[in-house]
């Protein structure tokens, strides 16, 4: 674990096509054991749909993507990866489940076909929402739980599988700026004390910088990847940060307005 | 317990009892998953299989010797391999796969209806189920089904439990979704198809779907859901049963109409508590463990 420079994700020359539309253009980046990235770029910019095809969702695409070194197409060790999607919390709110059964979904892949959880599993499990500050829901029903309580179920339960990486798309949308901050503030403890890389895919670049210490910047082509100085320093700090937050003021207004 | 004493009463009710376990279990998938219409596609095409049998049988003696139903079963299984396969070939207008392939399978039922002389008693039977029908050939061939089944269900009660709920972080996880959804697609016709003797090819839907939608009200773990499907679709069965021998009406009408009685009652009692689907609790801090 002393080599900190292991590469966990290669990224190269990555093109993709949503039908005729160019959406991602000769994508290169590099991701390393113990990296804390803030991908960031403005809505639309393919930011998801990189992720998408990271995790083997988007399977027509150009180029080379590796995790750990194996191509992503014949990679099977998805249990190393976790991820939180955008649209988590978009699930069935009547569907009769609860916490602690949402959780213990992360380790069904890791488990494989025709295995159980044993008690270890169920250890793991009271750990992963302890991580998150939510042990005390566990037998509470999901849909009645808050978007912010539910984000952080659906974040237990990508960490329960004891991941090397976790891949978070959008996780502050909707929630306070002082709760994001706390959750920022959180992972970045993950990261630091627990050695997991993160990949953090936002539009909130403000109040990321503050933690991440790499920047990518995506707008179809990668505009930036460096370090988060490096990104302070360059002027499109100025640029992205800029139509960020005229991206997440009008959510606020919005939202204020509904 | 007179009526037991009649062979085919007691098939009736073992076969009944057996069908009003399976039915509701795979219920439970089909309401999570949001594609009810899938046991009525199914049922359908079990009467497509049913009416070919007849047709065929009219050329071909032996195969009057056979359960038209075993064919009803085996259009079934096919079917709903096709149904997955559209599913997937067609992703942005997936819930067409189940109307595009129920239409095919009644339009092609009707053709060989009326190749095999139009409508009999038979087939008849098969509509609107019939419990004098059974036999204890019949009873061995759904005790087979039902058992295999529920192993099926349990062995991979996670990977279903995960895909219903959310697909594409199930595939994410690494769960192999399209062996998964054949599986439960395989599984799912063969229980239609065998509760038809019972329910008949129009009811079929009722005891997959009804039970578990009362469910659904009052349940709130995933488990706890299968047992309250089970408790209400052995209820109707038992109806149904007990209606068909003493007042001479149809099982399958009797246990349609108690299961949405057992939904209504919920729904009302619902109604009447009012408070049961509760305002979220208040939003819980992440503490500060970071600076500890």
């Amino acid at each position: 674990m002393e080599d900190s420079t292991k590469t966990l994700l290669e990224v190269n020359h990555l093109s993709f096509r949503y039908e005729s539309e160019l959406v991602l253009d000769d994508i290169n980046m590099n991701i390393n054991q113990g990296d804390f990235v803030g991908l960031v770029g403005p809505n639309g910019s393919g930011k998801s749909t990189l992720v998408r095809v990271l995790l083997g969702l988007h399977k027509h695409y150009q180029g080379e993507v590796r995790w750990f070194g194996t191509p992503v197409r014949q990679f099977h060790q998805w249990p190393k990866i976790g991820y939180v999607s955008q649209k988590a919390n978009r699930f069935n709110a009547g569907f009769p489940v609860t916490v602690y059964e949402v959780v213990a979904m992360g380790l069904y892949g890791k488990k494989g076909l025709l295995r159980f959880l044993n008690r270890k599993d169920k250890q793991r499990i009271h750990e992963a929402l302890e991580q998150v500050d939510m042990l005390g829901y566990k037998k509470k029903n999901m849909g009645r739980l808050s978007g912010g309580q539910q984000q952080r179920v659906f974040i237990a339960r990508a960490l329960v599988s004891d991941p090397e990486v976790l891949i978070l798309d959008e996780p502050t949308v909707g929630v306070d700026a002082a709760s994001a901050q706390a959750f920022y503030e959180r992972l970045s403890h993950w990261n630091r004390e627990k050695g997991i890389t993160l990949i953090l895919v936002t539009h909130d670049v403000g109040a990321m910088t503050k933690y991440v210490t790499k920047v990518a910047c995506l707008n179809q082509q990668l505009h930036f990847h460096g370090t988060t100085r490096e990104f302070e320093e360059s002027d499109l700090a100025g640029a992205y940060g800029h139509d960020v937050h005229i991206i997440h003021h009008e959510h606020d207004h919005h939202a204020g307005g509904a | 317990m007179i009526f037991l004493e009649f062979d085919f009463l007691r098939y009736a009710l073992i076969i009944g009892l057996m069908i009003g376990v399976v039915a509701p279990v795979a219920g439970v998938f089909v309401v999570v998953r949001k594609t009810p219409m899938i046991a009525d596609a199914m049922s359908h095409t079990a009467l497509t299989g049913i009416a070919f049998h007849l047709w065929l049988a009219s050329y071909l003696v032996w195969l009057s010797e056979w359960n038209p139903l075993y064919t009803g079963i085996l259009f079934t299984f096919i079917v709903s391999f096709l149904i997955e396969y559209l599913r997937r070939r067609f992703q942005a207008f997936q819930e067409l796969s189940i109307p595009v392939v129920m239409a095919s399978a009644i339009g092609l039922g009707v053709v060989f209806i009326s190749l095999a002389d139009g409508f009999n008693n038979d087939l008849f039977n098969y509509l609107f189920g019939s419990i004098l029908t059974v036999n204890a050939a019949d009873a061995v061939v759904i005790g087979i089904i039902s058992a295999v089944s529920l192993l099926l269900f349990l062995l991979f009660y996670k990977e279903l439990l995960f895909l219903a709920f959310d697909e594409e972080q199930a595939a994410v996880n690494g769960i192999p979704v399209q062996r998964v959804n054949l599986l439960f697609a395989g599984i799912t016709a063969v229980i239609v198809a065998s509760s038809i003797s019972i329910l008949g090819v129009l009811l079929v839907s009722a005891l997959i779907t009804l039970p578990a939608a009362a469910a659904l009200r009052v349940a709130s773990t995933f488990k706890s859901m299968f047992l309250y499907a089970v408790v209400f679709g052995e209820t109707a069965v038992l109806a149904g049963f007990f209606a068909s021998y003493y007042y001479d009406l149809s099982s399958g009408g009797t246990i349609a109409v108690v299961s949405f009685l057992i939904w209504t009652i919920i729904v009302l009692a619902e109604k009447v508590a009012g408070q049961r689907r509760q305002r979220p609790w208040k939003e819980a801090k992440w503490t500060d463990k970071a600076n500890q």
